[in-house]
Protein backbone atom coordinates (compact mmCIF):
# COMPACT_ATOMS: atom_id res chain seq x y z
CA UNK A 1 0.00 0.00 0.00
CA UNK A 2 2.74 2.78 0.82
CA UNK A 3 5.17 1.02 -2.24
CA UNK A 4 3.63 4.49 -4.51
CA UNK A 5 4.32 7.17 -1.93
CA UNK A 6 7.69 5.30 -1.66
CA UNK A 7 8.29 4.94 -5.57
CA UNK A 8 6.74 8.90 -6.28
CA UNK A 9 9.72 9.78 -3.38
CA UNK A 10 12.44 8.11 -4.90
CA UNK A 11 11.06 9.49 -8.76
CA UNK A 12 11.40 13.02 -7.33
CA UNK A 13 15.12 11.93 -5.88
CA UNK A 14 16.01 10.73 -8.92
CA UNK A 15 14.54 13.62 -11.21
CA UNK A 16 16.48 16.39 -8.41
CA UNK A 17 19.40 14.36 -8.97
CA UNK A 18 19.42 14.48 -12.47
CA UNK A 19 18.38 18.35 -12.92
CA UNK A 20 21.36 18.96 -10.26
CA UNK A 21 23.98 17.00 -12.73
CA UNK A 22 22.39 18.91 -15.63
CA UNK A 23 22.85 21.86 -13.69
CA UNK A 24 26.47 21.07 -12.71
CA UNK A 25 27.57 20.28 -16.36
CA UNK A 26 25.92 22.95 -18.02
CA UNK A 27 28.23 25.11 -15.70
CA UNK A 28 30.95 23.46 -16.65
CA UNK A 29 30.24 23.59 -19.95
CA UNK A 30 29.38 27.53 -19.66
CA UNK A 31 33.02 27.77 -18.27
CA UNK A 32 34.83 25.89 -20.64
CA UNK A 33 32.89 27.86 -23.38
CA UNK A 34 33.91 30.73 -21.60
CA UNK A 35 37.68 30.18 -21.29
CA UNK A 36 39.57 31.59 -24.30
CA UNK A 37 40.93 29.86 -26.72
CA UNK A 38 44.47 29.31 -27.43
CA UNK A 39 47.45 27.35 -29.10
CA UNK A 40 50.15 25.87 -27.72
CA UNK A 41 52.56 28.19 -29.98
CA UNK A 42 51.06 31.38 -28.17
CA UNK A 43 51.76 29.51 -24.78
CA UNK A 44 54.88 28.84 -24.57
CA UNK A 45 55.17 32.62 -26.48
CA UNK A 46 53.82 34.25 -23.52
CA UNK A 47 56.14 31.75 -21.34
CA UNK A 48 59.33 33.05 -22.92
CA UNK A 49 57.63 37.10 -23.17
CA UNK A 50 57.61 36.87 -19.09
CA UNK A 51 60.51 34.75 -18.71
CA UNK A 52 62.89 36.80 -21.08
CA UNK A 53 61.78 40.12 -19.97
CA UNK A 54 64.22 42.88 -18.95
CA UNK A 55 63.78 45.38 -16.35
CA UNK A 56 65.80 47.65 -14.03
CA UNK A 57 65.41 47.63 -10.13
CA UNK A 58 65.05 50.89 -9.02
CA UNK A 59 65.59 52.54 -5.28
CA UNK A 60 62.15 53.12 -5.21
CA UNK A 61 61.26 49.54 -6.36
CA UNK A 62 63.22 48.14 -2.98
CA UNK A 63 60.14 49.36 -0.90
CA UNK A 64 56.65 48.13 0.04
CA UNK A 65 54.79 51.39 0.80
CA UNK A 66 52.18 49.25 2.57
CA UNK A 67 54.68 46.48 4.59
CA UNK A 68 57.09 47.81 6.80
CA UNK A 69 58.39 44.38 7.58
CA UNK A 70 58.94 44.23 3.45
CA UNK A 71 62.65 43.02 2.11
CA UNK A 72 63.79 43.02 -1.47
CA UNK A 73 65.16 40.38 -3.75
CA UNK A 74 67.60 42.82 -5.20
CA UNK A 75 69.70 46.00 -5.33
CA UNK A 76 69.01 49.13 -6.81
CA UNK A 77 70.64 49.51 -10.46
CA UNK A 78 70.37 45.72 -11.09
CA UNK A 79 69.78 44.83 -14.53
CA UNK A 80 67.35 41.18 -14.16
CA UNK A 81 65.62 39.22 -16.43
CA UNK A 82 62.19 37.58 -15.92
CA UNK A 83 59.11 39.36 -14.40
CA UNK A 84 59.02 38.97 -10.25
CA UNK A 85 57.60 36.62 -8.31
CA UNK A 86 55.49 38.32 -6.31
CA UNK A 87 52.84 35.87 -4.24
CA UNK A 88 49.38 36.86 -4.91
CA UNK A 89 50.31 38.68 -8.33
CA UNK A 90 48.94 37.75 -11.85
CA UNK A 91 50.67 40.80 -13.43
CA UNK A 92 50.98 40.96 -16.97
CA UNK A 93 54.27 42.36 -18.46
CA UNK A 94 52.78 45.34 -19.53
CA UNK A 95 51.12 45.89 -16.06
CA UNK A 96 54.31 45.24 -14.30
CA UNK A 97 56.10 47.86 -16.12
CA UNK A 98 53.97 50.56 -15.38
CA UNK A 99 53.84 49.79 -11.70
CA UNK A 100 57.85 49.73 -11.64
CA UNK A 101 57.62 52.92 -13.02
CA UNK A 102 55.21 54.52 -10.34
CA UNK A 103 57.98 53.09 -7.58
CA UNK A 104 55.85 49.96 -6.85
CA UNK A 105 58.02 47.20 -4.71
CA UNK A 106 59.51 44.64 -7.38
CA UNK A 107 58.26 41.11 -6.14
CA UNK A 108 57.08 40.14 -2.83
CA UNK A 109 57.05 36.46 -0.76
CA UNK A 110 54.36 35.34 1.16
CA UNK A 111 55.56 36.24 4.60
CA UNK A 112 54.66 39.63 3.74
CA UNK A 113 51.40 38.58 2.43
CA UNK A 114 49.97 39.59 -1.00
CA UNK A 115 50.89 43.02 -1.22
CA UNK A 116 49.18 45.61 -3.32
CA UNK A 117 51.62 47.53 -3.30
CA UNK A 118 54.13 45.26 -5.38
CA UNK A 119 54.62 43.74 -8.59
CA UNK A 120 54.96 40.29 -10.06
CA UNK A 121 53.78 37.46 -10.51
CA UNK A 122 52.90 33.95 -9.16
CA UNK A 123 53.20 30.62 -10.17
CA UNK A 124 49.79 30.23 -10.71
CA UNK A 125 49.55 33.20 -12.05
CA UNK A 126 52.01 32.79 -14.58
CA UNK A 127 50.66 29.69 -16.12
CA UNK A 128 47.36 30.89 -16.57
CA UNK A 129 48.38 34.00 -17.79
CA UNK A 130 50.85 31.20 -20.65
CA UNK A 131 47.20 29.83 -20.73
CA UNK A 132 45.55 32.93 -21.83
CA UNK A 133 43.64 33.81 -18.49
CA UNK A 134 45.76 37.18 -18.33
CA UNK A 135 42.32 39.26 -17.78
CA UNK A 136 41.39 37.11 -14.89
CA UNK A 137 43.00 38.78 -11.94
CA UNK A 138 43.86 35.65 -9.58
CA UNK A 139 40.74 33.38 -9.53
CA UNK A 140 42.86 30.42 -10.14
CA UNK A 141 45.10 28.41 -7.64
CA UNK A 142 47.23 25.10 -7.72
CA UNK A 143 43.82 24.15 -5.78
CA UNK A 144 41.32 24.96 -8.45
CA UNK A 145 43.13 25.03 -11.71
CA UNK A 146 41.19 21.75 -12.20
CA UNK A 147 38.37 23.68 -13.11
CA UNK A 148 40.41 24.90 -16.50
CA UNK A 149 42.03 22.31 -17.02
CA UNK A 150 42.16 18.34 -17.40
CA UNK A 151 43.97 15.68 -15.87
CA UNK A 152 44.71 14.18 -19.31
CA UNK A 153 45.10 10.04 -19.38
CA UNK A 154 48.32 10.11 -20.55
CA UNK A 155 52.16 8.52 -19.21
CA UNK A 156 53.18 11.91 -17.81
CA UNK A 157 56.84 10.76 -18.90
CA UNK A 158 56.34 10.43 -23.03
CA UNK A 159 52.98 12.38 -23.85
CA UNK A 160 53.16 15.33 -22.45
CA UNK A 161 52.92 18.22 -24.55
CA UNK A 162 54.61 21.78 -24.47
CA UNK A 163 51.82 23.79 -22.85
CA UNK A 164 50.88 21.39 -20.44
CA UNK A 165 51.83 21.99 -16.53
CA UNK A 166 52.81 20.07 -14.03
CA UNK A 167 50.55 21.17 -10.48
CA UNK A 168 51.05 19.59 -6.93
CA UNK A 169 47.80 21.14 -5.40
CA UNK A 170 48.24 23.92 -2.53
CA UNK A 171 51.96 24.24 -3.43
CA UNK A 172 53.65 25.07 -6.90
CA UNK A 173 52.64 24.61 -10.31
CA UNK A 174 55.05 24.81 -13.89
CA UNK A 175 54.55 25.01 -17.38
CA UNK A 176 56.28 22.20 -19.33
CA UNK A 177 57.61 22.77 -22.30
CA UNK A 178 59.35 19.72 -23.14
CA UNK A 179 61.02 16.22 -23.25
CA UNK A 180 65.15 16.17 -23.99
CA UNK A 181 67.09 12.93 -25.13
CA UNK A 182 68.23 12.71 -21.38
CA UNK A 183 64.97 12.14 -20.18
CA UNK A 184 64.97 15.12 -18.22
CA UNK A 185 62.44 18.06 -18.75
CA UNK A 186 62.10 21.67 -19.45
CA UNK A 187 60.00 24.01 -17.37
CA UNK A 188 59.24 27.22 -17.45
CA UNK A 189 57.95 28.54 -13.58
CA UNK A 190 57.19 31.92 -11.12
CA UNK A 191 59.95 30.78 -9.30
CA UNK A 192 60.01 31.77 -5.22
CA UNK A 193 63.55 30.82 -4.76
CA UNK A 194 64.84 32.34 -7.96
CA UNK A 195 62.30 35.31 -7.16
CA UNK A 196 61.23 35.94 -11.01
CA UNK A 197 59.99 33.49 -14.09
CA UNK A 198 62.79 31.16 -15.53
CA UNK A 199 62.85 28.56 -17.68
CA UNK A 200 65.68 25.56 -17.17
CA UNK A 201 65.80 22.15 -17.49
CA UNK A 202 65.71 19.58 -14.36
CA UNK A 203 65.19 15.99 -13.41
CA UNK A 204 61.85 14.58 -12.50
CA UNK A 205 62.67 13.90 -8.93
CA UNK A 206 61.75 17.47 -7.87
CA UNK A 207 58.02 16.79 -9.35
CA UNK A 208 57.45 13.84 -7.34
CA UNK A 209 53.99 13.94 -6.47
CA UNK A 210 53.17 16.45 -9.29
CA UNK A 211 50.00 15.78 -11.73
CA UNK A 212 50.01 16.82 -15.37
CA UNK A 213 47.18 19.15 -16.42
CA UNK A 214 46.46 20.05 -19.87
CA UNK A 215 44.18 23.64 -20.34
CA UNK A 216 40.61 23.09 -21.79
CA UNK A 217 40.87 25.76 -23.82
CA UNK A 218 43.63 24.73 -25.97
CA UNK A 219 43.26 24.44 -29.72
CA UNK A 220 45.04 21.58 -31.07
CA UNK B 1 66.76 -22.66 -34.92
CA UNK B 2 64.95 -20.15 -32.71
CA UNK B 3 66.81 -22.04 -29.89
CA UNK B 4 70.28 -21.20 -31.80
CA UNK B 5 69.42 -17.33 -32.47
CA UNK B 6 67.94 -17.16 -28.60
CA UNK B 7 71.40 -19.03 -27.31
CA UNK B 8 73.53 -16.09 -29.53
CA UNK B 9 71.78 -13.60 -28.87
CA UNK B 10 72.22 -14.37 -24.83
CA UNK B 11 75.87 -14.65 -25.49
CA UNK B 12 76.27 -11.10 -26.97
CA UNK B 13 74.27 -9.51 -24.40
CA UNK B 14 76.80 -11.42 -21.72
CA UNK B 15 79.95 -9.66 -23.67
CA UNK B 16 78.38 -6.52 -23.19
CA UNK B 17 79.19 -4.05 -20.48
CA UNK B 18 76.73 -3.98 -17.23
CA UNK B 19 76.27 -7.51 -16.98
CA UNK B 20 79.63 -8.78 -15.83
CA UNK B 21 79.31 -6.75 -12.31
CA UNK B 22 80.76 -8.87 -9.63
CA UNK B 23 78.54 -9.32 -7.03
CA UNK B 24 74.82 -9.47 -5.95
CA UNK B 25 72.29 -6.88 -4.81
CA UNK B 26 69.10 -8.60 -2.85
CA UNK B 27 65.98 -5.90 -4.08
CA UNK B 28 68.22 -4.97 -7.15
CA UNK B 29 68.63 -5.86 -10.63
CA UNK B 30 70.60 -9.10 -10.75
CA UNK B 31 74.25 -9.19 -10.17
CA UNK B 32 75.08 -5.83 -9.45
CA UNK B 33 76.12 -4.49 -6.13
CA UNK B 34 73.82 -2.35 -4.00
CA UNK B 35 75.69 0.54 -1.78
CA UNK B 36 73.10 1.47 1.22
CA UNK B 37 73.57 4.91 3.38
CA UNK B 38 77.31 4.56 4.93
CA UNK B 39 76.27 8.09 7.17
CA UNK B 40 73.86 10.50 6.96
CA UNK B 41 75.74 14.11 8.49
CA UNK B 42 72.66 16.38 9.79
CA UNK B 43 72.85 20.19 10.34
CA UNK B 44 69.84 21.94 12.28
CA UNK B 45 67.94 24.58 10.51
CA UNK B 46 65.58 27.28 12.08
CA UNK B 47 62.18 28.35 10.35
CA UNK B 48 62.63 31.90 9.40
CA UNK B 49 59.59 34.09 10.86
CA UNK B 50 58.90 36.97 9.12
CA UNK B 51 60.62 39.49 8.10
CA UNK B 52 63.67 38.30 10.11
CA UNK B 53 66.64 39.98 8.70
CA UNK B 54 70.25 38.35 9.17
CA UNK B 55 71.82 41.18 11.22
CA UNK B 56 74.47 38.87 12.81
CA UNK B 57 75.15 39.59 16.17
CA UNK B 58 73.07 37.07 18.18
CA UNK B 59 71.92 34.86 15.58
CA UNK B 60 73.64 31.80 15.46
CA UNK B 61 76.05 31.46 13.06
CA UNK B 62 75.58 27.40 13.05
CA UNK B 63 71.77 27.30 12.10
CA UNK B 64 70.88 27.19 8.66
CA UNK B 65 67.25 28.97 7.81
CA UNK B 66 64.28 27.99 6.36
CA UNK B 67 61.14 29.17 5.68
CA UNK B 68 57.63 27.37 5.80
CA UNK B 69 56.22 28.08 2.72
CA UNK B 70 52.46 28.86 2.04
CA UNK B 71 49.63 27.83 0.27
CA UNK B 72 51.08 28.44 -3.70
CA UNK B 73 54.34 28.78 -2.57
CA UNK B 74 57.43 26.40 -1.71
CA UNK B 75 59.77 26.54 1.16
CA UNK B 76 63.17 28.04 0.63
CA UNK B 77 66.38 27.24 2.33
CA UNK B 78 69.32 25.31 1.63
CA UNK B 79 68.98 23.80 -1.79
CA UNK B 80 72.79 23.19 -3.03
CA UNK B 81 76.17 22.37 -1.88
CA UNK B 82 79.77 20.76 -2.27
CA UNK B 83 82.16 18.91 -0.76
CA UNK B 84 85.70 20.96 -0.47
CA UNK B 85 88.94 18.56 -0.64
CA UNK B 86 89.57 17.83 3.26
CA UNK B 87 85.69 16.45 3.26
CA UNK B 88 83.85 19.71 4.55
CA UNK B 89 80.97 20.68 3.20
CA UNK B 90 80.14 24.46 1.81
CA UNK B 91 76.57 24.76 1.91
CA UNK B 92 74.38 27.53 0.07
CA UNK B 93 72.52 29.19 2.57
CA UNK B 94 70.39 31.76 0.49
CA UNK B 95 68.41 33.08 3.16
CA UNK B 96 71.03 34.28 4.92
CA UNK B 97 72.86 35.85 2.02
CA UNK B 98 76.15 33.72 2.58
CA UNK B 99 77.75 30.12 2.45
CA UNK B 100 78.18 28.20 5.79
CA UNK B 101 80.87 25.67 5.66
CA UNK B 102 80.62 22.53 8.00
CA UNK B 103 83.18 19.83 8.83
CA UNK B 104 82.16 16.40 7.73
CA UNK B 105 80.94 15.81 11.35
CA UNK B 106 78.17 18.41 11.07
CA UNK B 107 80.25 20.84 13.41
CA UNK B 108 80.20 24.61 11.92
CA UNK B 109 83.37 26.52 10.94
CA UNK B 110 82.77 29.44 9.24
CA UNK B 111 80.70 31.13 6.91
CA UNK B 112 81.28 33.70 3.89
CA UNK B 113 79.24 36.61 3.05
CA UNK B 114 78.24 37.10 -0.06
CA UNK B 115 75.72 39.76 -0.20
CA UNK B 116 73.30 37.77 -2.21
CA UNK B 117 71.52 35.08 -2.21
CA UNK B 118 72.99 31.60 -3.64
CA UNK B 119 71.26 28.64 -4.69
CA UNK B 120 73.95 26.97 -6.63
CA UNK B 121 77.36 26.54 -5.32
CA UNK B 122 80.04 24.30 -6.75
CA UNK B 123 83.81 23.39 -6.63
CA UNK B 124 85.60 23.72 -10.58
CA UNK B 125 88.46 21.44 -11.96
CA UNK B 126 90.58 24.59 -10.87
CA UNK B 127 89.76 24.51 -6.96
CA UNK B 128 88.03 27.86 -6.55
CA UNK B 129 84.17 27.88 -5.82
CA UNK B 130 81.41 29.06 -8.06
CA UNK B 131 78.41 30.68 -7.17
CA UNK B 132 75.42 31.45 -8.75
CA UNK B 133 73.27 34.05 -7.24
CA UNK B 134 69.74 33.00 -7.01
CA UNK B 135 67.74 36.17 -8.29
CA UNK B 136 69.61 37.19 -10.88
CA UNK B 137 71.44 34.10 -12.07
CA UNK B 138 74.51 35.55 -11.83
CA UNK B 139 77.84 33.84 -11.60
CA UNK B 140 80.54 34.43 -9.52
CA UNK B 141 83.61 33.13 -8.48
CA UNK B 142 85.07 32.77 -4.89
CA UNK B 143 88.61 31.16 -3.97
CA UNK B 144 89.25 28.83 -1.70
CA UNK B 145 89.07 31.34 1.44
CA UNK B 146 85.68 32.72 0.38
CA UNK B 147 86.86 36.06 -0.99
CA UNK B 148 85.26 37.22 -4.46
CA UNK B 149 87.26 36.90 -7.52
CA UNK B 150 85.92 39.15 -9.62
CA UNK B 151 88.46 38.56 -12.95
CA UNK B 152 88.96 35.00 -11.67
CA UNK B 153 89.40 32.45 -14.88
CA UNK B 154 87.77 29.12 -13.99
CA UNK B 155 86.76 25.82 -15.55
CA UNK B 156 83.24 24.92 -15.17
CA UNK B 157 83.14 21.27 -13.98
CA UNK B 158 82.63 18.91 -16.83
CA UNK B 159 79.52 16.24 -17.21
CA UNK B 160 79.32 13.78 -20.44
CA UNK B 161 76.40 13.96 -22.19
CA UNK B 162 73.81 11.93 -21.91
CA UNK B 163 71.06 10.30 -24.05
CA UNK B 164 68.09 7.42 -22.99
CA UNK B 165 67.44 5.54 -25.83
CA UNK B 166 64.41 2.65 -24.62
CA UNK B 167 63.19 2.58 -21.64
CA UNK B 168 65.50 -0.16 -20.68
CA UNK B 169 69.08 1.27 -22.00
CA UNK B 170 71.10 4.41 -22.87
CA UNK B 171 74.27 5.77 -23.12
CA UNK B 172 76.93 8.41 -21.75
CA UNK B 173 79.20 10.05 -23.06
CA UNK B 174 82.95 9.91 -21.09
CA UNK B 175 86.47 11.05 -21.62
CA UNK B 176 90.05 9.96 -20.68
CA UNK B 177 92.11 11.38 -18.17
CA UNK B 178 93.48 13.00 -21.78
CA UNK B 179 90.86 14.52 -21.96
CA UNK B 180 90.17 12.49 -25.32
CA UNK B 181 86.78 10.96 -26.15
CA UNK B 182 86.30 7.82 -24.87
CA UNK B 183 83.89 4.86 -25.93
CA UNK B 184 80.47 5.84 -24.09
CA UNK B 185 79.04 4.05 -21.48
CA UNK B 186 76.49 1.76 -21.97
CA UNK B 187 73.64 2.23 -19.25
CA UNK B 188 71.24 -1.42 -19.20
CA UNK B 189 68.08 -0.80 -16.90
CA UNK B 190 67.24 -4.63 -16.08
CA UNK B 191 65.26 -3.79 -13.39
CA UNK B 192 61.81 -5.69 -13.64
CA UNK B 193 58.96 -3.69 -13.76
CA UNK B 194 60.50 -0.56 -14.21
CA UNK B 195 60.97 2.05 -17.17
CA UNK B 196 64.05 4.40 -17.52
CA UNK B 197 63.35 7.50 -17.39
CA UNK B 198 66.72 9.63 -17.28
CA UNK B 199 70.42 9.57 -17.32
CA UNK B 200 72.62 12.41 -15.62
CA UNK B 201 76.30 12.13 -15.69
CA UNK B 202 77.42 13.55 -12.13
CA UNK B 203 81.23 12.96 -12.28
CA UNK B 204 84.31 10.87 -13.77
CA UNK B 205 86.93 11.03 -10.93
CA UNK B 206 91.07 10.69 -11.46
CA UNK B 207 90.88 7.04 -11.87
CA UNK B 208 88.04 7.23 -14.33
CA UNK B 209 85.10 5.97 -12.20
CA UNK B 210 81.94 7.43 -13.49
CA UNK B 211 78.92 8.17 -11.48
CA UNK B 212 75.56 8.64 -13.27
CA UNK B 213 72.21 9.24 -11.60
CA UNK B 214 69.54 7.21 -13.08
CA UNK B 215 65.36 8.14 -12.49
CA UNK B 216 63.04 5.07 -12.92
CA UNK B 217 59.17 4.63 -13.04
CA UNK B 218 56.97 1.98 -13.22
CA UNK B 219 56.40 0.27 -16.42
CA UNK B 220 53.62 0.64 -18.53
CA UNK B 221 50.60 2.62 -17.89
CA UNK B 222 51.47 5.56 -15.82
CA UNK B 223 50.42 6.50 -12.16
CA UNK B 224 48.37 9.71 -12.59
CA UNK B 225 51.04 11.88 -10.29
CA UNK B 226 54.71 11.95 -10.93
CA UNK B 227 55.99 8.69 -9.30
CA UNK B 228 59.96 8.49 -9.80
CA UNK B 229 63.01 6.42 -8.16
CA UNK B 230 66.65 7.16 -8.40
CA UNK B 231 69.40 6.01 -7.63
CA UNK B 232 73.34 6.73 -8.78
CA UNK B 233 75.40 3.88 -10.53
CA UNK B 234 79.30 3.50 -10.34
CA UNK B 235 81.06 2.39 -14.06
CA UNK B 236 84.86 2.04 -13.71
CA UNK B 237 87.06 3.28 -15.94
CA UNK B 238 86.07 0.45 -18.89
CA UNK B 239 82.50 1.57 -19.01
CA UNK B 240 81.85 -2.09 -16.51
CA UNK B 241 78.97 -1.69 -13.91
CA UNK B 242 80.42 -1.91 -10.51
CA UNK B 243 77.60 -0.99 -8.54
CA UNK B 244 74.51 1.34 -7.41
CA UNK B 245 73.20 3.18 -4.54
CA UNK B 246 70.19 2.79 -2.54
CA UNK B 247 66.96 4.17 -3.87
CA UNK B 248 67.46 7.81 -2.84
CA UNK B 249 65.07 9.61 -0.58
CA UNK B 250 63.07 12.14 -2.01
CA UNK B 251 60.88 13.00 0.69
CA UNK B 252 62.23 17.01 0.51
CA UNK B 253 60.99 20.33 2.37
CA UNK B 254 63.33 22.55 -0.12
CA UNK B 255 63.60 21.58 -3.42
CA UNK B 256 67.19 20.86 -3.95
CA UNK B 257 68.86 22.85 -7.26
CA UNK B 258 72.31 20.63 -6.65
CA UNK B 259 70.66 17.43 -5.00
CA UNK B 260 74.28 15.26 -6.01
CA UNK B 261 78.07 15.67 -5.51
CA UNK B 262 80.13 12.76 -5.82
CA UNK B 263 83.61 13.00 -3.72
CA UNK B 264 86.46 10.64 -3.84
CA UNK B 265 84.67 7.93 -4.47
CA UNK B 266 81.79 8.78 -2.04
CA UNK B 267 78.03 10.08 -3.72
CA UNK B 268 76.70 12.84 -1.36
CA UNK B 269 72.68 14.07 -1.39
CA UNK B 270 71.42 17.06 0.31
CA UNK B 271 68.30 17.04 1.69
CA UNK B 272 66.61 19.85 3.43
CA UNK B 273 63.88 18.54 5.46
CA UNK B 274 61.82 20.64 7.90
CA UNK B 275 64.16 20.80 10.91
CA UNK B 276 67.46 19.63 9.37
CA UNK B 277 69.95 19.20 6.54
CA UNK B 278 70.64 15.70 5.81
CA UNK B 279 73.46 15.17 3.88
CA UNK B 280 73.19 11.29 3.26
CA UNK B 281 76.69 9.16 1.89
CA UNK B 282 77.12 5.75 -0.06
CA UNK B 283 80.67 5.21 -0.07
CA UNK B 284 81.22 3.55 -2.69
CA UNK B 285 84.84 2.62 -2.26
CA UNK B 286 84.10 0.06 0.64
CA UNK B 287 82.97 -2.10 -1.23
CA UNK B 288 80.03 -4.12 -1.72
CA UNK B 289 78.65 -5.00 1.55
CA UNK B 290 76.12 -8.09 0.01
CA UNK B 291 78.90 -10.65 -1.20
Amino acid sequence: MNSLPNLRLVMRAVTGLSVLTAVLVCAQTTVIARLPRTSRAEILARARKLAEHGWVCNASNLNASCSHRYRSDWKAGQHITGLPYRWGGADTVEEFDKKIAQGLAAGAHSQFGVLSCAAGVDCSGFVTQCWGLAGSGHAYSTSNLRDIAGEPKYNWFSDMKPGDALNLAGSHVVLFTGYNHDGTINVCEASGSKARVVCHATTWSRFKGYRPLQYKGIDE
Amino acid sequence: MARLSALMLLFILSALPGTTAPVESPGGPPNICSYPISQTVRIPVAIRRAGDADQGGDTDAALLWVTSGAKDELPEGPSSFDVLEDGSFVIADPLRDRLAIFDSNAKFLQEWKLGFAADSVSITANELILVEEASTGTLHVLDRSGRLQPDAYTVLPQRGEASVLTPKNGIVARKGRDGQNRAPIEVRFDRPGQALLSLESLATDAAGNSFIALESTVEGKASPDVNVDKVVRRYDSEGLLVGETSTLPLDYFVTPVDELRVHRGSVYQLQTTKSEVRINIWKTNEGCPHP
